[in-house]
């Protein structure tokens, strides 16, 4: 395998453009989609992630790591189906009812995208039976909900009720997030696991993935 | 009685009518509006350096609503801490959690304004370092991380205002003129959503610097203890084993 350091540093430093590009080029020079995305886009995604967590990175160059993820990422997905690879794991992921917040909901879309998951954003203000048809049609794995102001915090609790209520609480594991959410908060409204930012959302929901 | 009185600016006007009409001496110290857009934690730090800074006096009023759990972990010193049982600002303006609940739910999408909003916490951004870039232009986006990614950026950023209706105007009865009010009107016009106007009430923030705490309206910390969010209809609560 050539040396495509090239699109892990476009990733990390933001640059779309380059990352897209970039895999087009391994593609033709005939590299395969799994060992690049292992080697290269996951270990940058990684590297951004820590960069994050110490403050060097803020929403926007997560954003922008996201997007240029994203862009190596879309040539590369008909490679992986045609391969059999299967993506890490089928996430929902809203805005609950009530809140139109939407930044934090899709920065951590994108990651867990980035981070190999396939997934479903049903957008902001999101009714729970919005997300009880979404988990019965695709038959995702993760329940991914977000609520950025406390007034709206209880929209979580009455979304978790509903996917009992309706029978797919079991199939599903629940994670939860957004400013005011804590771990307390997500042990109260029965949620599998609680994330306090968006790069450690993707880790979470490998762990819950991890423990079937 | 003497009291300490800590409020977030954008209760500025309101709280100085409510302070000038208290039958107790109350101190006031406004802290930035910008502190809310360092995130729970940091603002928790902030207060309760301010908490522990306060003089001798009889009570340490908040004004400041849960504000995204701002409140979540401050603790009394040697006064008792009161704060009011709201979510945030919007329902201390309108004057109880019922109208607030109520005009939530019936107004889906709405964008509120105030005097405070309107004229207070320009220039948030060096406080938040970057956090929060919501209300960061385009210009200066595309300063920082050139053509394309600045208006990408720029287009994230400002996706919100699509999901939003309604811009309400919460008028407290205490503006010298209609200069607010056209403000807000002007800034519903420049996002496209419907304006609309709300009679505020000053009762809450009253009876806060007026030393009327009844139970159902307002939390009154111990010396000692601490407050937490309880994530119920009480809004606030004390921590258990902490007074």
């Amino acid at each position: 395998m050539a040396d495509w350091d090239r699109l892990r540093q476009a990733i990390i430093g933001g640059d779309a453009k380059t990352a897209g590009a970039v895999a087009h080029e391994a593609i033709a020079a005939g590299e395969e989609a799994l060992p690049l995305i292992q080697k290269y886009m996951v270990p940058a995604m990684d590297e951004v992630g820590r960069l994050y967590e110490c403050e060097e990175y803020f929403v926007p160059e997560l954003l922008l790591s996201a997007r240029a993820m994203k862009a190596a990422l879309d040539p590369l997905r008909p490679l992986l189906a045609a391969s059999g690879a299967k993506p890490a794991g089928k996430v929902v992921i809203g805005t609950v009812k009530g809140d139109l917040h939407d930044i934090g909901k899709n920065l951590v879309a994108s990651l867990l995208e980035g981070g190999g998951f396939e997934v479903i954003d049903l957008g902001a203000d999101v009714a729970p039976q919005k997300f009880i048809d979404a988990v019965e049609t695709t038959g995702a794995n993760i329940v991914a909900l977000s609520a950025l102001l406390t007034v709206t915090m209880p929209s979580i609790k009455t979304t978790i009720e509903a996917l009992k209520a309706a029978g797919v609480r079991d199939r599903v594991k629940v994670m939860v997030g957004g400013a005011p959410v804590t771990q307390q908060f997500a042990d109260q409204v029965g949620a599998d696991a609680y994330s306090e930012s968006a790069t450690s959302a993707v880790t979470a929901a490998r762990r819950l993935v991890a423990a079937g | 009685m003497r009291f300490q009185l800590i409020s977030c600016e954008v209760l500025f006007r309101e709280m100085c009518d409510a302070v000038a009409r208290s039958p107790h001496q109350v101190d006031v110290q406004f802290l930035s509006k910008g502190l809310h857009d360092l995130g729970g934690k940091a603002m928790r730090l902030e207060l309760q350096k301010r908490i522990d800074g306060a003089g001798p006096c009889d009570a340490v009023l908040m004004g400041y609503a849960l504000c995204g759990n701002g409140l979540h972990g401050l603790t009394a010193r040697n006064a008792p801490l009161v704060a009011p049982r709201a979510h945030d600002c919007i329902a201390l303006l309108m004057g109880s959690r019922e109208s607030y609940a109520q005009y939530f739910e019936e107004n889906p999408g709405t964008y509120f304004r105030s005097t405070g909003w309107l004229e207070r916490g320009k220039g948030l951004q060096q406080l938040s370092m970057g956090k929060n870039p919501v209300g960061t232009t385009l210009s200066e986006l595309i300063e920082r991380y050139g053509e394309e990614n600045g208006r990408y950026l720029f287009d994230e950023f400002t996706r919100y205002q699509q999901h939003y209706r309604q811009l309400t105007y919460i008028e407290s009865g205490l503006e010298p003129d209609a200069s607010f009010e056209r403000q807000a009107r002007g800034e519903a016009e420049e996002k496209g959503w419907a304006f609309s106007k709300l009679r505020g009430s000053l009762h809450w923030l009253r009876q806060l610097v007026n030393g009327d705490w009844p139970e159902a309206d307002f939390l009154v910390v111990p010396p000692g203890g601490t407050m937490v969010a309880s994530f119920d209809e009480r809004i606030i609560r004390i921590e258990e084993n902490t007074a």
